[in-house]
């Protein structure tokens, strides 16, 4: 029973990372119908930010919201520079448009930075356990949930309270009818690319926080688990993305501490079997959040 | 108030409207009838900035408002109410009604919410009820709330009794009337012509994209061959 | 019309054989001049050029986006490792290998078989997976499936160390990696085959369904095409290529490793496919062209030390070069250089214009063939909250021509969409001559004697006049053997489409493109063209038009029809009888003038003055 805990516990720790991960590519599905595979270099940049701080001798306290601002950056920049062109272009278009956007950006990475893995410092504390009951409770998992939670309410409060996060769910409701209100375009597509990029970089702080690795590659892992997650809640549904990653962290974990020792490497590709499978038979996600019906 | 001269829309291959001209002056209410596919939608869609004309122009109080962006109209003060209504069925009715007034400043946006709910009193008791819940009626009556809720200087509605049943359409038409002694500027598009004409100042009728017919309203109800001309029916080939 | 389909077959065959003498004789010239390095590239080339085609004869032909082929790649590749290094060398590399496969001894030909049969057995998993799921042209569950095979398969590589002796080292076939592949002749013969397979695929039945499948999914059901076996057809015969190309690749290099079949071999050969044309072979080709030399280029270039530009010309220029390739080809040109062009389009064109347009043939007489009823009853139809139809039914004879009018809203285009089955009624029943169609899917539907067109038209865009009635003649030749079925020519010519018979759908205008709608219709041999608004959009002497059009291609097919308008000359003009909708009921039924003279229609199209 506490083992079981223990693992819920872990599991929300890894499921909160990929909620975030996952609702920042819901935004964008829902207002450009994009999967952005790109959101990866995003965990990237933020990675080698992260690396090149540290060489100058800052530590996390101050990295941590510079990823942030880092991150909302860029995906501003890759919104301007590759995907402001394709906007309503059919499916097979943008999907490999977002293909080619993630390709190019890494090979920036390779060519400008290099193309082995630098290693930074990770925060002493994270390795802490606390020992509460019987339990032992990685103070990192603790602490991602904390973050996670502070900023899903954020977003939430964003969303549902400000004039922005209600623009930004009617046009991704209905992007015409959206206009008709008044609402432009340019802005709400550009407000939903900050708003990935807020998530990403809060995302980007604690996957780099274990990682600790710097590479062109940093953002690949990221990027899959925040597609699979927002797929397993039916793409476009942005509770569901936050569900679909928690369930995402929750099935990992299970997984790993089921799994005979030598298989254990063998995680992300059974996640993924499981994921197509259930593709192949419940195309619409797992977690269909009931759509109040249209009259 | 609104200009519209010489419109050509084109809609993929087709010609959906064809050098279409007509006037609505402040305060009037001019209706649109016509049977289904003569173009009536597809006319209001490009007044509204959601399709580009091809050919023509669309004044408005004087400004030239042509091929303008659909959030660029609403600020110049032409709002639409879309066919089959279009509200945003997961927000509350009350969100919906703000994102109308998403334009103006909040102070004026929260008195336009308190206007609105006093003209539909119905939505004041499902201010918090997700929109999708609302039946057809509700549902009319909040898409023209919204549309009021921008201030427009001119009020667009596309078939406002579509898929409603009688009564109900007793209650648009009722609203209609009742905006219609308010002062307010309407063009609306209708496919229940005879009730339309009831409540209108002045009605255009429109057959494969072309206006065949206008004049005052009460005029072209009482006309015997409305129905003929209406549908086109050209004496006796059977 | 049958020196035609020989010009189909031969012309393509031609094409395909000039296409691999230009790459041979291009190579063999590149490689004799240069150095041991310049025909390694060509050998990959021309092997590159193998895996591209079997990409293309999936993606091109069926529109479906598989970002995962070259996972079909890694196990092809791993399966011709495993059986044809030595056993020698397999008992040093891999002597746990399970099922005993370290001590397996097969020559290069049957260990290339063996690979490709297996592949082709995972590809048939995978292709009921996808149909399952409901794979379209674009759709996600695709991209995540075929991503899913790419990811499991190179984590399976991976971590398998028994069998594949992992990532690290991976299998090779001698101690030095060398090239064991001795001369290009497999090389060559491989290609030919595979040029041969995609180009011919196009014109095959299965090529041309899965085509017209890709342009319009619901429009190709209606007619009578299953997407699924197409695009299954496709899957395997794209699978042999890709297996037969990723064997050589291993034969050629000498060895494998998980990582030679994983994403950044993705990115090449899908940049390639792009750049060229996914539509088109002579394309396909050409853009594994453009993309070698171009990555030759940039990694020379990058290797080059000029004065202030080593900034530019560094390590990852060739990447920089692919990715921006992909992404701006998707921006700038996503049809590709080429689009759907191919070599023996050129001679096709000028053959044909030499064709005289065909003699119609003598309308079939209405008591030649027995009398169909088509009966429609208690269709009961509820969205959400909201009733569509209600009670709703209609009756139509082989022969008769029914119209079915009501105000918008009515029900009219639901209760077409209820018999042809895209749309499930609450109760009610379709019969047709007896036979109930109620719950049976589109293409079951439509092959059992009814066409549709659609209000907002369905046709395949990029598909020819010809090609749009022709590709659904073919499933009529199948399927609808007993029922006159007047050539592709000559429904052409009765639609007044005989002049543009070569020009694409998306380029007709509106009247002909309606014209085309209804020819389409014709071509499915039905017992009843169900039309929705065939007039919409049309000027009063279009219209006009349009009635002899409908009554002479009915005639000419033997066919009743059930026809939904508003233009209520269109509908005296052609209508026996005619079914009024309002609000999900049918309020009368009778001829035109019946109609016309009742109050109750009167009053539902123009409401009361209450």
């Amino acid at each position: 029973m506490i083992e079981l805990i223990q693992q819920i516990i872990d599991g929300l720790g890894r499921g909160g990372i990929y909620a975030l991960l996952a609702l920042g590519i819901a935004v964008i599905f829902g207002v450009m119908h994009l999967i952005n595979f790109a959101h990866g270099e995003l965990i990237t940049v933020s990675a080698y930010t992260s690396y090149w701080l540290f060489a100058s001798g800052l530590n996390w306290w101050f990295i941590a919201p510079t990823v942030i601002v880092v991150a909302v950056l860029t995906a501003v920049i890759i919104e301007f520079v590759a995907f402001r062109w394709v906007r309503g272009a059919p499916d097979f278009t943008m999907l490999m448009t977002s293909f080619g956007v993630h390709f190019l950006v890494q090979a920036l990475f390779v060519m400008y930075v290099s193309a082995n893995f630098r290693q930074f410092p990770r925060p002493g504390w994270i390795f802490d356990t606390w020992r509460i009951g019987g339990l032992s409770l990685e103070v990192f998992d603790l602490a991602v949930i904390a973050a996670t939670l502070v900023t899903l309410l954020g977003t939430y409060w964003l969303l549902q309270r400000t004039m922005f996060g209600v623009s930004l769910r009617a046009a991704a409701e209905d992007f015409d009818t959206a206009r008709l209100m008044g609402i432009r375009s340019n802005r709400v597509i550009r407000g939903a690319f900050v708003l990935s990029g807020v998530l990403a970089g809060v995302a980007a702080v604690f996957w780099l926080m274990r990682s600790g690795q710097a590479g062109p590659t940093a953002g690949l892992n990221p990027m899959l688990k925040g597609v699979l997650a927002a797929l397993i809640g039916g793409l476009g549904s942005l509770s569901g993305a936050v569900l679909g990653g928690i369930t995402l962290g929750l099935v990992e974990v299970l997984l790993i501490s089921r799994l005979p020792g030598g298989t254990a490497g063998l995680t992300d590709g059974i996640v993924f079997l499981l994921i197509a499978l259930l593709f192949v038979f419940r195309p619409q996600g797992l977690i269909t959040v009931r759509r109040v019906e249209r009259v | 108030m609104l200009d519209i001269e010489s419109l050509v829309t084109r809609y993929g291959t087709i010609t959906a409207v064809r050098d279409v001209g007509l006037t609505v002056r402040a305060g009037e209410v001019v209706c649109l009838i016509g049977p289904n596919g003569a173009g009536k939608t597809t006319l209001l869609a490009t007044v509204a900035g959601l399709l580009r004309p091809s050919a023509g122009r669309v004044t408005l109080d004087d400004a030239d408002v042509t091929g303008w962006a659909p959030d660029r109209m609403l600020r110049a003060g032409l709002a639409l109410v879309p066919e089959h209504r279009r509200i945003f069925s997961d927000f509350t009715v009350r969100e919906n009604l703000l994102v109308g007034g998403i334009t103006q400043p909040a102070s004026r946006r929260h008195e336009l919410l308190d206007e609105m709910v006093s003209l539909f009193p119905i939505l004041k008791e499902r201010l918090s009820a997700p929109a999708g819940y609302l039946s057809g009626g509700e549902a009319q009556q909040l898409a023209i709330g919204r549309a009021l809720m921008s201030d427009p200087a001119v009020l667009l509605m596309d078939e406002p009794s579509l898929g409603l049943a009688p009564v109900l359409v007793d209650q648009v038409f009722d609203l209609i009337g009742r905006l219609r002694e308010g002062g307010r500027t309407l063009f609306v598009v209708e496919q229940n012509a005879k009730r339309m004409l009831a409540v209108a100042d002045r009605a255009y009728v429109m057959r494969s994209g072309e206006i065949v017919a206008d004049g005052p309203a009460a005029q072209l109800a009482a006309s015997e061959d409305l129905f003929e001309t209406y549908l086109g029916q050209s004496g006796g080939t059977a | 019309m049958q020196a035609d389909r020989v010009r189909h077959a031969v012309a393509p065959v031609l094409g395909s054989g000039l296409l691999f003498l230009f790459l041979v004789a291009g190579s063999l010239l590149y490689a004799a001049t240069g150095d041991a390095a310049a025909n390694s590239l060509v050998t990959q080339m021309l092997i590159n050029a193998v895996v591209v085609l079997g990409i293309q004869i999936y993606i091109g032909n069926t529109g479906v986006l598989s970002f995962g082929h070259i996972g079909f790649g890694a196990i092809a590749g791993y399966a011709f490792a495993i059986c044809a290094i030595s056993p020698e060398r397999k008992l040093r590399q891999i002597p746990n290998a399970p099922f005993g496969l370290a001590e397996v001894d097969f020559t290069p030909l049957q260990s290339g078989l063996i690979a490709v049969t297996l592949t082709v057995i995972v590809a048939f998993l995978i292709g009921l997976a996808l149909s399952r799921s409901g794979a379209r042209s674009g759709a996600v569950a695709a991209v995540v499936i075929t991503l899913a095979l790419l990811f499991v398969v190179h984590e399976v590589a991976r971590n398998w160390i028994d069998l594949t002796r992992g990532g690290k080292t991976g299998l090779s076939f001698s101690p030095l990696g060398n090239a064991t592949l001795q001369g290009k002749l497999p090389i060559y013969l491989i290609l030919l085959g595979a040029i041969g397979l995609a180009r011919l695929f196009k014109e095959t039945r299965a090529g041309r369904l899965a085509q017209a499948a890709r342009e319009d999914d619901l429009a190709a059901r209606v007619m009578g095409i299953d997407p699924a076996v197409q695009q299954m057809i496709a899957l395997l015969l794209s699978v042999v290529v890709v297996s037969a190309g990723s064997a050589l690749r291993v034969f050629e290099l000498g060895s494998i490793n998980p990582r030679l079949f994983f994403f950044d071999y993705t990115l090449l050969t899908l940049t390639m496919l792009i750049v060229g044309g996914r539509n088109s072979v002579v394309g396909a080709l050409t853009g594994v062209l453009i993309i070698t030399v171009g990555s030759e280029l940039t990694r020379n270039l990058s290797e080059v030390d000029i004065q202030g530009m080593n900034w530019l010309l560094r390590d990852g220029l060739t990447d920089i070069f692919l990715g921006g390739a992909m992404l701006g080809f998707m921006i700038l040109r996503p049809a590709g250089l080429l689009g759907d062009w191919e070599l023996d389009h050129w001679s096709l064109r000028r053959l044909r214009r030499t064709e005289p347009p065909p003699v119609p043939p003598p309308s079939t007489d209405g008591d030649q063939t027995p009398t169909t009823v088509l009966k429609v009853t208690n269709v009961t139809v509820h969205f959400g909250g909201y009733q569509a139809l209600a009670d709703a039914g209609l009756e139509a004879a082989s022969g008769e021509i029914v119209g079915l009018i009501g105000p918008n809203g009515a029900g009219k285009t639901t209760l077409l969409n209820v018999i042809t089955g895209l749309v499930e009624s609450d109760n009610g029943q379709t019969a047709l001559g007896g036979v109930i169609l109620t719950g049976v899917s589109p293409h079951v539907i439509a092959r059992s004697g009814l066409a549709r067109t659609f209000q907002n038209f369905r046709l395949f865009s990029a598909l020819s006049v010809r090609e749009n009635i022709g590709v659904v003649r073919l499933v009529a030749k199948h399927f609808r053997r007993d029922r006159p079925l007047p050539p592709v020519g000559a429904l052409m010519a009765q639609a007044g489409l005989w002049e543009q018979r070569d020009r694409r759908a998306s380029e007709l205008d509106y009247g002909n493109a309606r014209r085309l709608e209804l020819a389409r219709a014709a071509a499915a041999g039905p017992e009843f063209l169900l039309l929705d608004e065939p007039t919409s959009g049309m000027s009063d002497s279009e219209s006009r038009a349009m009635i002899d059009q409908v009554r002479s291609m009915a005639k000419l097919i033997g066919a009743g029809v059930v026809v939904i308008d508003h233009d209520l000359n269109f509908i005296t003009g052609i209508c026996d009888r005619v079914y009024v909708l309002d609000q999900g009921r049918v309020i009368a039924v009778g001829t035109p003038a019946e109609i016309a003279a009742n109050p109750a229609v009167q009053t539902a199209y123009l409401g009361t003055a209450e």
